[in-house]
C-alpha cells in the first residue's frame, strides 16, 4: 500500500520519494480519510440518522479541506 | 504512426494505473470505515465510500504536488521528512502528530540498528 502511494509521486519527473517521507505521507492520507468518515459519521448523528449519506460529506468536506 | 501507437500505449498504461491507485484507496477507505462503524454505531452507505475516495484521490495529488514544489525550493530532488512536516503545518495538532509518529520511526529505526549491531557483535567474536 506504502508503496503504491509512492508511484503515486512518479507521475512528476525526476523527484523521488525518501521512505520517511512515504510513511509519513501515508499517514497523512490515512488521518484524512478517518477524519472524513469520523466527521461524516457525526454530521449523520447530528441529523439523527443511522446511515451516513453523500449529504453529509457534502456538509463537512469545506471545513475539511480547509484543514488539510 | 509507431510514435502514436507507443503515445497511446503510455496513455492507457497510465489510466490503468490510475484505476490501481482508485481501487486501492477504495479498499481501505471501505476499511477505515468499517472500523468506524462499530465505534460510532453507523453504517456508511456504498456511495460515500466512493465519495470520501475520490476526494482522497484528488487530495493525494494535491499533496504530490505541494511536495515537490516544497523540495524543488529546497534546492533537492527528493522529498524528505521535513517537507511533510511542511505540508502538515497549517493546523497545530495534524503538525504535532506528524513531528511525533516522525520520531516514533526513528527511535524504531535507531532501535533496529542497535540490535543489529548487538547481533554482529555476538556472531562476530
Amino acid at each position: 500500500m506504502v508503496t503504491k502511494l509512492v508511484q503515486r509521486n512518479f507521475k512528476d519527473p525526476k523527484t523521488k520519494m525518501s521512505k520517511e517521507a512515504t510513511e509519513l505521507t501515508a499517514e497523512l492520507l490515512r488521518i484524512f480519510v478517518k477524519e472524513a468518515a469520523l466527521r461524516s459519521a457525526q454530521q449523520a448523528k447530528d441529523e439523527s440518522s443511522v446511515v451516513v449519506e453523500q449529504k453529509h460529506f457534502e456538509k463537512i468536506l469545506p471545513q475539511l479541506l480547509l484543514d488539510f | 504512426m509507431e510514435e502514436q501507437s507507443d503515445g497511446e500505449a503510455s496513455d492507457s498504461e497510465k489510466l490503468a494505473l490510475d484505476q490501481r491507485f482508485k481501487a486501492a484507496i477504495h479498499y481501505t477507505v471501505g476499511k477505515i470505515c468499517t472500523e468506524l462503524e462499530e465505534e460510532m454505531e453507523v453504517t456508511f452507505s456504498r456511495h460515500i465510500i466512493a465519495v470520501i475516495s475520490e476526494a482522497t484521490y484528488k487530495q493525494s495529488g494535491i499533496f504530490a504536488s505541494d511536495l515537490e514544489d516544497f523540495c524543488q525550493h529546497a534546492k533537492r530532488t527528493t522529498v524528505t521528512a521535513d517537507d511533510v512536516k511542511l505540508l502538515a503545518r497549517r493546523s497545530g495538532t495534524l503538525a504535532n502528530h506528524i513531528s511525533k509518529v516522525h520520531k516514533k520511526m526513528k527511535d524504531a529505526q535507531v532501535a533496529s540498528k542497535e540490535k543489529k549491531g548487538q547481533k554482529r557483535k555476538k556472531t562476530g567474536p
